[in-house]
């Protein structure tokens, strides 16, 4: 068979100098095949999305050779045959999109490739339809959700009818829901003939794959079956982590150590973990002091809040409609549901910057109805780190982008030991940082340098709007242990997060909203542990809580209710020793 | 209302998606038609003939479904600013010297000439204003992007860029929605951080630093999309063709043909009616 697509030595670096020590890519060779299903995984940093683009000619190697279909990538007359084949969605669904209706986009390149009107108005149908976008087809593209963004993005390439398409990073600013989609789409694509290549960091997908291709510092380290890939030890060394279930069945194997090895998805993992020697009654959960609800000190009152965005115009639309909310004292609670649910406009009205239309929002002594109540004051008390907050630096240090805030609110001391606390509070070394341009930082010190930077405000209350989006495994899991600790420390937390694992380790209350409306509210135990509920609003309950479930339909001694790895493992512990070894 | 919601204040691609019989005929026609009544606004002498164009305005509204209400809206910032002119208007109008005097305040006396004059102007920025506002609701950009690229074929014929000024136009129109959204988030995240939007410092520098951390990450945003924006341009194969298509292809109609003559009647109305 030949390959589709075949790069042989290809090194590449930015500067286009062949004696660059550390070219983006390293002496990369590799073939991807007709209706092939591969994933190239990588940290920040790793050159998958330089190879990405060595694919349909964007970049073209500084040495070795790339052919689509034969096709040099170095001949710039057939750029627009490779571009028709080798088709590409990107990360950021909104700046891919040229024209100003979703029709009109999807035709932008049959229209490049000169195709009779006719020929493109089927294309674009059938493309359109193929992404459900039908209801839509009208509509002005900033208008669409960043999911329906990404799947007209994916219809402006199927309408060019290509033999492979590559995603690059596309998922990643997608809630659950979108990635769900994007990934049946992905499946369609191959029934239908076409080859995928998916540039992703999301273990859980790459699990899907039947090919896994690792990059690490520009060199292929890997090339196999994602399910041997899980198995290698020097994952961590590459930047990744294993997929939830994978790293839970293996911490289970301790336990357990007759669990297979090679476990994928959660359906291998539930199905594999065995029966007790002696079942027992499982009994119910011990309670985390959430009974005595009624002594609780509230620092947060939302009640039937409203919220319209573009109110009085005909292009007005309803974010948030009754919802309500109580944060108690010392706990962290977490604001859950699809895009677009309402999460990050109920937020923004938690620091002030949004003021209640309808309802009332109490937070800490001031009623944001209440129009002498200033923003500045209550910023004070609550501090909001927005979405992708490093897309917002302006400083060229570190040091002055986190003094920014105490510079402009005050600050009762010296501002350099202001700075060196915040810094502390996130696990940033003061002497090592406070001199590093912002953009030379990673993904996650970014994010920790944007945390300190509204730290340094010494505000009580921590608004956090999807903290750990965006990130590669690495940088997530610093970023989640640094946020981890201040919970334990005692900081009142709101966060709203698509990583129902992340909220299983960080959260202790929980609201799930659907359509700006409540949905589920209580203790973030209490609402995982009703999975069909959880499941109907387009999200997915996290691992542990389904592994505690299955082995308390064995008969182990599990209590309900467990939701983190952490806590099923001890308690799984304990009762192998009561009930014996596993049969 | 929210101090934050710029693109409330983003008059392009305030296009109403609404489906009148207006939206749907061809472009050119209406493109074609809209300048024709407002050109007749800007240059009729009469105030007969701006009453006309006023109506024929207000009757587009109707046809294309904009709600007055809306289109309204549109002239309440300006209208402090009109009738400031319009007083200016019946200060300054050189009036002939026969007519009688209605009115003496100080060293000028008013007459019948002077009041017409400042109504003339106001009606006529209320006319130009709803005019402009119904066309900017009526025709997409991706409807003006085309109709533009059919008028400006001639144009390329004779060796200039048309086609790549049109997609110029095209993506710059595309990016100001995305521009105003952008501005509200880093504007808000700013604001979560202590910056504050509401005093108007004196001095220059001051002010200079105030807009500083809105403007750096805009700026820098918006070089990162423009770029992205190229790249995926690129990977779906633009400019590899010579001769690029459209899935639109536009044919004059009856009722093209219609709205066209309507409005050289009326801007004939406007224009020569005393």
């Amino acid at each position: 068979m030949t390959a589709l697509i075949a790069l042989d030595k290809v090194t590449f670096s930015y500067d286009g100098d062949p004696k660059n020590p550390h070219p983006a890519l390293k002496d990369v060779s590799l073939q991807f095949h007709e209706g092939e299903f591969a994933v190239i995984l990588g940290a920040n940093g790793s050159g998958k999305t330089t190879l990405a683009r060595h694919l349909n000619g964007l970049l073209i190697p500084t040495q070795g050779q790339v052919t689509v279909t034969n096709l040099d990538t170095r001949d710039r007359s057939c750029h627009g045959i490779i571009r028709q084949r080798v088709g590409m969605v990107f990360q950021h669904p909104e700046d891919q999109i040229v024209a100003t209706t979703v029709e009109e986009d999807v035709a932008f390149g049959p229209e490049n490739l000169g195709l009779p009107p006719s020929e493109i108005r089927q294309r674009v149908d059938a493309a359109i339809e193929a992404v459900g976008l039908e209801a839509h087809r009208h509509r002005p593209p900033h208008m669409l959700s960043a999911g329906q963004m990404q799947r007209l993005a994916l219809a402006g390439v199927l309408a060019m009818r290509p033999r492979v398409v590559v995603f690059d990073e596309a998922t990643t600013m997608l809630d659950p829901a979108g990635r769900r989609m994007a990934l049946a789409l992905m499946s369609e694509l191959r029934a239908a003939g076409m080859a995928v290549l998916f540039v992703t960091h999301n273990m859980e997908e790459a699990a899907l794959a039947d090919r896994a291709v690792v990059l690490s510092n520009g060199s292929v380290v890997f090339d196999g079956t994602p399910r041997e890939l899980f198995r290698k030890q020097s994952l961590e060394d590459w930047g990744l982590e294993p997929p939830p279930v994978v790293e839970l069945g293996g911490q289970l194997r301790h336990v357990f150590p007759h669990l297979p090895e090679d476990l994928l998805t959660v359906e291998e993992l539930l199905g594999s973990l065995p029966s007790p020697q002696r079942p027992c009654e499982p009994p119910e959960y011990i309670s985390d002091g959430g009974a005595d609800q009624q002594e609780r000190e509230w620092v947060i009152e939302v009640q039937e809040l409203n919220h319209t965005y573009m109110l009085g115009t005909p292009l007005a639309h309803l974010a948030l409609q009754n919802a309500s909310l109580q944060v108690a004292a010392g706990r962290a609670h977490a604001l859950v549901g699809v895009t677009g649910s309402g999460k990050s406009t109920l937020l923004q009205h938690l620091n002030g910057i949004l003021r209640p239309q309808a309802g009332k929002v109490r937070v800490g002594p001031y009623q944001l109805d209440d129009p002498a109540v200033s923003t500045r004051q209550v910023i004070r008390l609550a501090g909001l780190v927005m979405q992708n907050p490093e897309s917002q630096f302006f400083e060229q240090f570190v040091g002055d982008e986190i003094a920014y805030g105490p510079r402009q609110l005050g600050c009762d001391e010296p501002l350099v030991s202001r700075v060196r606390w915040a810094m502390e509070q996130v696990g940033l070394d003061f002497l090592a940082f406070k001199d590093r341009f912002t953009d030379t930082l990673s993904g996650g010190e970014k994010r920790k340098v944007a945390l300190a930077s509204i730290l340094a405000i010494k505000p009580r209350i921590l608004l956090l709007d999807e903290p750990t989006a965006g990130l590669d495994p690495r940088s997530r899991k610093e970023v989640l242990l640094t946020l981890r600790r201040m919970v334990n420390e005692g900081m009142e937390i709101v966060l709203s997060s698509h990583q129902m694992e992340d909220v299983a380790i960080l959260a202790h209350d929980l609201t799930a909203f659907r359509k700006g409306r409540n949905a589920l509210q209580g203790m973030a135990a209490d609402v995982f542990w009703q999975f069909e509920a959880v499941r109907e609003l387009g999200l997915e309950p996290p691992v542990a809580a389904l592994v505690a479930a299955r082995l308390r339909t064995l008969g182990w001694g599990v209590p309900s209710r467990v939701i983190t790895a952490e806590l099923l493992l001890d308690h799984l512990e304990r009762c192998v020793e009561v009930q014996g070894e596993p049969v | 209302m929210s101090q934050f919601e710029f693109l409330r204040s983003v008059p392009f691609g305030q296009y109403l998606p609404v489906g009148s019989i207006l939206h749907r005929l061809d472009p050119r026609a209406r493109m074609v038609a809209f300048t024709i009544i407002i050109l007749a606004l800007t240059f009729s002498r009469s105030l007969m003939g701006l009453l006309i164009g006023c109506a024929v305005v207000l009757v587009g509204l109707r046809v294309g479904k904009i709600p007055y209400r809306f289109a309204f809206q549109g002239l309440l910032p300006p209208l402090p600013f009109l009738f400031l002119l319009a007083i200016l208007q019946i200060f300054l109008n050189a009036s002939p010297p026969n007519e009688s005097i209605l009115a003496v305040i100080g060293p000028v006396r008013i007459t019948l000439s002077d009041l017409a004059a400042g109504a003339k102007l106001l009606i006529r920025f209320t006319g130009l204003i709803l005019g402009i506002g119904l066309a900017t609701y009526t025709i997409s950009t991706g409807e003006m992007t085309q109709g533009l690229n059919v008028m400006f074929r001639p144009l390329a014929k004779m060796g200039l860029p048309a086609q790549d000024l049109v997609m110029m136009a095209q993506v710059t129109l595309r990016f100001l929605p995305l521009l105003a959204q952008t501005a509200e988030r880093i504007a808000k995240s700013q604001a979560s951080r202590g910056a504050d939007w509401d005093s108007r410092p004196g001095n220059l520098i001051a002010r200079v630093r105030q807009v500083i951390p809105v403007i750096v990450p805009l700026f820098l945003s918006s070089l990162h999309r423009a770029e992205n924006m190229a790249l995926a341009m690129d990977a779906r194969a633009y400019g590899s063709s010579v001769q690029r298509t459209s899935l639109v292809e536009l044919r004059l109609k009856a009722a093209d043909g219609l709205l066209l003559g309507i409005s050289f009647l009326a801007g004939a109305a406007i224009l020569i009616l005393k």
